[in-house]
């Protein structure tokens, strides 16, 4: 048996577990960490389509960046608000018939439509073509993503200012 | 020939365009006098205008001048334009003429009123003169409509000139529906003739009657609501009820619309299309029958007047009654003689007892007495009137007179011939009636009215208005001399009694008249006891007047009411149901917008979700 | 596995993502759950370039990854911000825009 499919199924069923208690968990904290666990399973599932590089990218990134940006942000308002934020969830029946409900119709669509698709062989390096194309046929996002970037910068300097 | 043409249009144009100016240039209108004198001036171009075009047409022969109005798939509806012949120069000028004269004379009679309301009564003179000569001139059927109703409108607004009172309002909004009630009939006959026969035009139409095609057959209904318009305007019986209320407009307003020209229209109106009423002789027996009723009824009608123009507004009534009498007998041309006649000796007489209103202060002829010695110039021009009304030789009406009484004679009209004879002996009488007490005998008993000089202090009129009287006098001996010495052809022969006969019942006419009140040797009170039904049938105005008001006020506000109340509870009903239910329904549907934006977030789920669905839908 | 299953995964986790989004009272909450969907796309994106062979997938994949950065750093600094002036970590008192 191949490891692929054991691989496949484990990190599947980590990444889920990990999003249900994101969603689920009473303690915001909790959830953040828990939201940790998940993407960085999702850096996993990168990694067994063969795309290292964004595996990389995604723990660098996500698991690291995002993460602790949400912790220090709950942390923040945890001494402005003065004791522990609980989370509470509201509308939960509506919310799962919704949600039940469109995952219903994307699994649908994903039955009528051809995608058995065969793995192709993976044809050299795949992050050399990614930073080749980057550099060559998508420079203008790349270079617009450096301006969103200053842009985000300013905006978060702006919101940080003290009040005066 | 081509010249008579362009002079009738000038002629016509002009008053419009007078009309134009003062009805647009405000501060004009609002200066009072210089209105009054362009639209004088106006009116007096007109005349000229219209006697040389007289002077510049051919007998039997006509000019069109004609421009394409409304265009439909193949070719035009109608056009706008003049048909000038002899008759609609004659015609032309008379109301030019007038026109004019009224115009004149108006400056003296409403001196008193304030310059923003003289501004506005000749802004309506000159809308009339165009009006009245649209009618005139017109080559078809639509534009004699248009030009008809713009002259029932002048009359409407010249009847209510003196709008703050009461009883001249009701009046001018009677003569409209009472007029209109008639013209619906026209323009249906119009429009049925137009199906029957695909022109409007008149020199077309004539021409089909020529060529006696069946296009023209079975006109009866057609042309009797035809009839019906003309009878409305012209006051037949039972439409006649409008014109002695009319007379609550000023005197040169009863002298031009309702004596000389606006309700000669409907004669005119027949004269002018006689050949399509040749076709219906059922039709034209009965023109004659009610024609000649409506001269007896309102020769009757006229003796028991004590207002001195409800008398000649009734005399007006009766004479048009013998003009319809004559159309119907077949023989147009002697009626349209006694209109152009008519038209210069009625209004003669209206402005002269316009002369004496305004000198007296009352219209009661009880109020008045012996003013020929204090009025003299005023008593002649009356006199020459009224003899030229009573058909007295070589005065203007003589000649006209003895030939709608020959034309009703040779066109067989014999009972009607009867009751023409009657009411020429009456109308001797009761023009003289007017002439005994008014003019002659001693002071009235009875106290003048305030607003006056009192029949004490009654003079002669200012030259302003002694000018178009004296014209007019002139014009009347005139046409009376000249009709004596060479009389046109009537087409028939008269019987060699119906001369004296004439002469005799005038006379006779005024004899009775000179009985009763002159020498008071007859009690005009026991002879209106003797004919006591009649009498006070006839100051009831047989209860005609009575009968309208009730079918106005019964029927047609009654229609007005349910129909205002459909349109209050059920249009209106609708409207604010509607409105009321999108101001509930906006306040309803505004809870959507609960402002958390979670809610949102559902929405755009259920949308992306219901986008699948509509996408997978299978067909 | 087939393209399939990972599309199947991704879906789970787009709905588990929504689901968060709607049912979380706090914003920060809230925060986490777009997180969990913009994952599920990033899990698309990369499996569909794999499986047909064209690398701009990828390369999708990475400009939303930076995006994501720059929306979150933003997103939770107005929550701060917010929670300074209002003193309220419930979106649901955050009610202004109420028709």
């Amino acid at each position: 048996m191949s490891i692929e499919p054991i691989a496949f199924w484990g990190l599947a069923v980590v990444l889920l577990a990990s999003s249900l208690a994101v969603v689920l968990t009473r303690n915001l904290f909790h959830s953040v960490l828990y939201l940790a666990l998940s993407l960085t399973a999702t850096a996993g599932v990168f990694l067994s389509l063969d795309a290292e590089f964004l595996a990389a990218v995604q723990l660098l990134l996500y698991a690291g960046g995002v993460v602790t940006i949400a912790v220090f942000a709950i942390v923040v308002t945890e001494r402005l608000v003065g004791d522990r934020i609980t989370q509470t969830s509201r509308q939960i029946l509506t919310g799962f018939i919704l949600s039940g409900a469109l995952l219903i119709g994307l699994l649908a669509i994903f039955r009528k439509s051809p995608l058995t698709v065969p793995r192709p062989a993976v044809t050299g390096d795949l992050t050399r073509a990614i930073g080749q194309s980057l550099l060559t046929s998508y420079v203008l996002p790349f270079e617009l993503l450096g301006v969103l970037f200053l842009a985000a910068l300013v905006g978060a300097l702006y919101f940080a200012r003290p009040d005066d | 020939m081509a010249a008579s043409g362009f002079l009738a249009l000038w002629a016509w144009l002009a008053p419009g365009l007078a009309f134009l100016i003062l009805s647009l240039v405000f501060p004009f209108r609002r200066s009072g006098k210089p209105a009054a004198w362009l639209s004088i001036v106006v009116s007096l171009g007109s005349l000229v205008g219209a006697v040389t075009a007289w002077r510049a047409t051919v007998p039997d022969m006509a000019r069109r001048l004609l421009w394409d109005w409304i265009p439909v798939e193949d070719g035009v509806l109608t056009a706008v334009g003049v048909l000038v012949d002899a008759d609609a120069t004659l015609m032309l000028i008379l109301v030019a003429l007038v026109s004019f004269l009224v115009q004149v004379y108006s400056l003296g009679y409403l001196a008193d009123e304030p310059p923003a309301s003289l501004g506005r009564y000749y802004t309506y003179q000159s809308l009339f003169a165009f009006s009245m000569m649209g009618i005139v001139l017109a080559p078809n059927f639509i534009q004699l409509f248009i030009c008809w109703e713009l002259v029932g409108l002048c009359s409407y607004l010249l009847i209510g000139y003196w709008y703050p009172r009461p009883e001249a309002a009701r009046a001018a909004v009677k003569a409209f529906w009472i007029t209109k009630a008639g013209d619906v009939f026209f323009l249906i006959g119009i429009v049925m003739l137009w199906s029957r026969t695909g022109t409007f035009d008149f020199s077309e139409l004539f021409e089909l009657a020529q060529g006696g095609g069946e296009a023209l057959a079975g006109l009866g209904l057609v042309t009797f609501f035809i009839y019906l318009g003309a009878a409305g305007k012209s006051a037949q019986f039972p439409f006649h009820v409008w014109l002695p209320d009319a007379m609550e407009g000023p005197t040169p307003v009863s002298a031009l619309i309702h004596a000389a020209t606006m309700v000669t229209a409907g004669v005119y109106l027949l004269f002018r299309t006689s050949f399509l009423f040749q076709q219906t002789p059922d039709v034209l027996a009965a023109v004659g029958w009610i024609g000649a009723f409506t001269a007896l009824l309102a020769a009757t009608l006229a003796c028991v007047q004590a207002d001195i123009k409800r008398v000649l507004a009734y005399s007006t009534v009766s004479q048009l009654g013998y003009m319809m009498t004559a159309i119907g007998a077949g023989f147009a041309g002697a009626g349209f003689l006694h209109l152009l006649t008519h038209g210069v000796f009625k209004a003669l007489l209206f402005l002269a007892a316009g002369a004496v209103i305004h000198a007296v202060g009352t219209n009661d002829i009880h109020a008045m007495g012996g003013l020929a010695r204090r009025m003299p110039q005023t008593f002649i021009v009356f006199l020459v009137g009224t003899l030229s009304l009573a058909g007295i030789p070589f005065f203007a009406g003589f000649f006209s007179k003895e030939e709608i009484l020959g034309a009703a004679w040779a066109g067989g009209l014999t009972v009607p011939f009867g009751m023409l004879v009657l009411a020429a002996f009456l109308t001797a009488f009761y023009m003289f009636r007017v002439i005994f007490i008014a003019f002659l005998g001693g002071p009235a008993p009875a106290p003048a009215r305030h607003d006056g000089h009192g029949e004490a202090h009654a003079h002669d009129a200012p030259a302003i208005m002694a000018l178009p009287l004296w014209i007019l006098a002139a014009l009347a001996m005139g046409l009376g001399i000249w009709f004596s010495i060479s009389h046109p052809e009537g087409g028939f022969a008269p019987p060699g009694w119906l001369t004296p006969l004439a002469i005799g019942v005038a006379v006779a006419g005024i004899a009775f008249a000179w009985l009763v009140y002159g020498l008071r040797a007859i009690s005009g009170d026991r002879i209106f006891e003797r004919l006591s039904w009649i009498g006070e049938a006839a100051v009831e105005r047989f209860w005609l007047d009575d009968l309208f008001a009730l079918v106005y006020r019964r029927i047609i506000l009654g229609v007005s009411r349910i129909v205002g109340w459909v349109d209050r509870y059920i249009v209106d009903g609708i409207l604010n149901v509607l409105s009321a239910g999108t101001l509930t329904a906006g306040d309803r549907l505004r809870r959507i917008q609960t402002g958390q934006a979670q809610d949102y977030v559902y929405g755009i789920a259920l949308g992306v979700l219901l986008l699948m669905v509509w996408m997978r839908w299978p067909r | 596995m087939t393209l399939q299953a990972y599309l199947t995964l991704a879906a789970m986790l787009f709905c588990i993502g929504l689901f968060g989004v709607m049912t979380r009272r706090n914003t920060i909450g809230i925060l986490l759950g777009i997180e969990l969907m913009l994952n599920a796309v990033n899990i698309n994106l990369v499996a569909f370039a794999r499986f047909l062979g064209d690398v701009s997938g990828m390369v999708f994949t990475v400009f939303t990854i930076c995006i994501t950065v720059a929306e979150v750093a933003l997103g939770l600094a107005l929550v701060i911000l917010i929670f300074r002036i209002r003193r309220t970590a419930v979106a649901d008192h955050l009610d202004l825009l109420k028709g």
